[in-house]
């Protein structure tokens, strides 16, 4: 019966890896080996190699249970992937969108601002006529307090306060 | 006049039949494996010694032939049954307690072989007594090997330095195969693959071998 030569070839190989099955660690060494796992586990030693995920996972008994259920469930470690990812993205949205309270009647695009500004910028033309100083701030030009753009909205026909509202406007308008 | 006994005839006195007889020493039942499971996740570190007991050598033998190095299994071993011990809740009985380890020893070698960066130095185990009668060894170092005048010493160091060149999953289905005698099927539950993925990386492990060791082989 004529062997397989490939499986000849092995058969030398694995007579010489049966070399390895005499390697032996030095005598007496198994004596003490369970008794300095026991000693390690009683100081409460955790694997020095561990990863900082795995050194977390011992400190949460909750987290390593979840982590195992997600490891044995390829189908539910999904499904939290993708809700996780979701939920990232609904906050990313969520926080682009400006806040309605700041589409106020101060922003450019509102139809009071866009009336006031040929009323304003009249006030400009007139102020730097007169040789007003005007600072600049980030590009734009202060206006004196008492030609403030809360002064023009207070005088503005269209902004209809109530009563009670306009000691407010006027507290605005003086800078208190 | 009392006289006393002489020493002979104590020799062969009856021994008193009034006492109960001698208990045999008790022999060892081994207890059962999920038993000690159980009490060692209770807590119990007598249980859990001996578990680690009955299995150290093997899963230590496992560190070492994926290392070669006795220092290193010394540690990852120890580390392997930490780390089993810490996880014990997470052990669902689905496969043996052993097998369970033993993946955990696996994986943990690998890991530390790949984040390892330079090859250490061999710190070879020495072999025993026996090696020079193992019949497999006695047929290859014969006359019909190319270098039959090399010396087990020899064999072992090139064998070793061999086994280090594979690739850490070759490696292990070597060991866990050919040196420690483990089947497909236990080896593929341990590393967690198909039965069909052990035969091919084996091999092409063995091939990888046989080209590396082709001086000391036929």
């Amino acid at each position: 019966m004529s062997m397989n030569p490939e499986q000849e070839d092995f058969q030398q190989l694995r007579r010489l890896l049966a070399l390895k099955r005499h390697e032996q660690p030095p005598p007496g060494y198994f004596n003490g080996f369970s008794s300095q796992v026991i000693l390690r586990i009683r100081a409460g030693e955790r694997p020095e190699r561990d990863s900082l995920g795995e050194r977390l996972l011992w400190q949460v008994p909750w987290l390593q249970q979840f982590w195992a259920s997600l490891s044995a469930k390829p189908a539910l470690a999904g499904s939290f992937g993708v809700l996780v990812c979701g939920l990232l993205i609904t906050g990313a949205i969520y926080s682009e969108r400006p806040e309605p309270e700041q589409a106020s009647i101060f922003s450019p695009s509102s139809n009071l601002a866009r009336q006031d500004r040929p009323g304003l910028m009249t006030q400009l033309s007139s102020m730097r006529e007169s040789g007003v100083e005007l600072s600049s701030t980030a590009g734009l030009p202060t206006i004196p307090r008492e030609n403030s753009l809360f002064e023009e909205i207070r005088r503005t026909p269209q902004w209809n306060l109530p009563p009670e509202m306009q000691p407010v406007v006027e507290r605005i308008s003086l800078g208190q | 006049m009392i006289m006393a006994e002489p020493a002979s005839r104590k020799a062969f006195q009856k021994p008193d039949e009034s006492a109960p007889p001698p208990t045999p020493a008790p022999v060892p039942v081994p207890v059962e494996e999920m038993v000690l499971v159980r009490q060692a996740r209770q807590g119990d570190l007598e249980a859990y010694d001996e578990l680690v007991r009955r299995y150290q050598e093997r899963i230590y033998a496992t560190v070492y032939h994926m290392t070669s190095n006795h220092e290193d299994a010394n540690d990852l071993a120890q580390e392997a049954f930490i780390k089993a011990f810490r996880a014990l809740n997470s052990f669902k009985g689905g496969s043996s307690f052993y097998t369970w380890v033993y993946r955990i020893a696996v994986n943990k070698t690998i890991n530390f072989l790949k984040q390892r960066r330079n090859k250490s130095q061999l710190s070879l185990d020495d072999l025993d007594f026996n090696a020079e009668h193992d019949p497999d060894l006695v047929a290859l170092i014969s006359d019909k090997t190319p270098r039959r005048d090399a010396s087990l010493a020899e064999l072992q160091e090139k064998l070793n330095e061999a086994m280090q060149r594979l690739s850490e999953p070759h490696r292990m289905v070597v060991t866990l195969h050919d040196v420690q005698g483990l089947s497909h099927e236990e080896i593929a539950d341990i590393m967690e693959c198909n039965i069909g993925t052990v035969r091919s990386r084996l091999f092409y492990a063995r091939q990888q071998l046989q080209g590396y060791l082709s001086d000391y082989l036929k």
